[in-house]
């Protein structure tokens, strides 16, 4: 929860960073749904499969990044050398 | 330090235009201290921009990189062939960085990435203050080492104005009043008997109001470069 971390307020701060690239994928042109923080501890590995489900199952809703799919094409007709981001 | 700001991903994309090669250059002093335009802030921004010309269906060509200072012309020259294969320079420097690559560049289109704001320092992680406005004729020392003429909106010399109250400035309620700073800084150290001397009129000569400023060190200056 909030505030209830092993590096004090590490999670709070954590979630400004999350929020601010949520806020610059949108800007760029991406879904902020790509991102998404879970609050837990290491020792809660049910509520994390139930997480890593929630969010593939969203991830999934939302389809394929299409920054990969451009440049799957792009690799293919041999017009773009740069890496995936 | 000099504090700046980035400007919207949606104007650094209009600035840059159509060119294909973008170079961002980032620098690595103050910008890098205030988080707008270090080398971290230089990969996040070439990166954006990146993935947004291809989402837009026209991927640019950008890269990045950072020097240690953008305003010399040595750090400069380290990179001269990256600025050089440029299409358009997109400077992370604040405004002077930028006219250094203009200016050491003169065949390469340089635009801004940030907004140049002020000089001052972190008061807290992620807060800036204005601390000096640069004004040529220093009066710390006549106001308890807090700046009136930046941090008084009227840059009063002799105040506080009618407009002080409970300590802060009538502009906005959390705009803190320079001179309440310098009268409780001076009560603290027993000195309020400089508040006695009545500054005179300011000599704005020496500000930007004498235009364009210019500092020649003779002792400094070196024989093949002087000037006739």
């Amino acid at each position: 929860m909030p505030g209830d971390c092993h590096y004090l307020e590490g999670n709070v701060n954590a979630k400004r960073r999350v929020d601010y690239i949520k806020d610059l994928l949108v800007k760029i042109g991406l879904e902020p749904e790509r991102v998404r923080m879970f609050y837990m501890s290491s020792a809660q590995a049910a509520q994390f499969a139930e997480a890593a489900k929630e969010m593939t199952e969203q991830i999934a809703a939302i389809g394929p990044n299409p920054l990969r799919t451009r440049i799957s094409v792009e690799e293919q007709n041999g017009t773009d050398e740069q890496t995936s981001e | 330090m000099i504090i700046a700001e980035q400007k919207s991903l949606e104007e650094m994309k209009s600035l840059i235009g159509d060119a294909h090669k973008v170079l961002v250059v980032g620098c690595g002093t103050c910008v890098t201290v205030c988080f707008s335009g270090g080398a971290r802030e230089a990969a996040i921004v070439s990166s954006s921009l990146r993935m947004a010309s291809k989402l837009d269906g026209h991927p640019q060509e950008v890269t990045d990189v950072t020097v240690q200072r953008q305003c010399e012309w040595e750090y400069l020259d380290e990179i001269a062939d990256q600025i050089k294969d440029a299409d358009v320079v997109l400077s992370l420097g604040c405004g002077i960085g930028v006219q250094a690559i203009a200016e050491h560049f003169p065949d390469t289109w340089v635009v801004p990435g940030l907004n140049t704001s002020f000089m001052g320092l972190p008061t807290e992680q992620g807060i800036w203050a204005e601390r000096c406005a640069a004004c040529g004729d220093c009066i710390l020392g006549l106001t308890g080492g807090i700046c009136p003429i930046a941090r008084c909106s009227k840059s009063l010399l002799n105040g506080p104005c009618g407009g002080s109250e409970n300590g802060h400035c009538e502009i906005n309620p959390e705009v803190d009043c320079a001179w309440q700073l310098i009268y409780d800084r001076l009560n603290k150290m027993g000195k309020t008997e400089v508040l006695l001397n009545i500054q005179p009129p300011k000599n704005w000569k020496t500000a930007r109001d004498g235009g364009p400023r210019k500092i020649v060190r003779p002792d400094l200056r070196l024989e093949d470069e002087e000037e006739d």
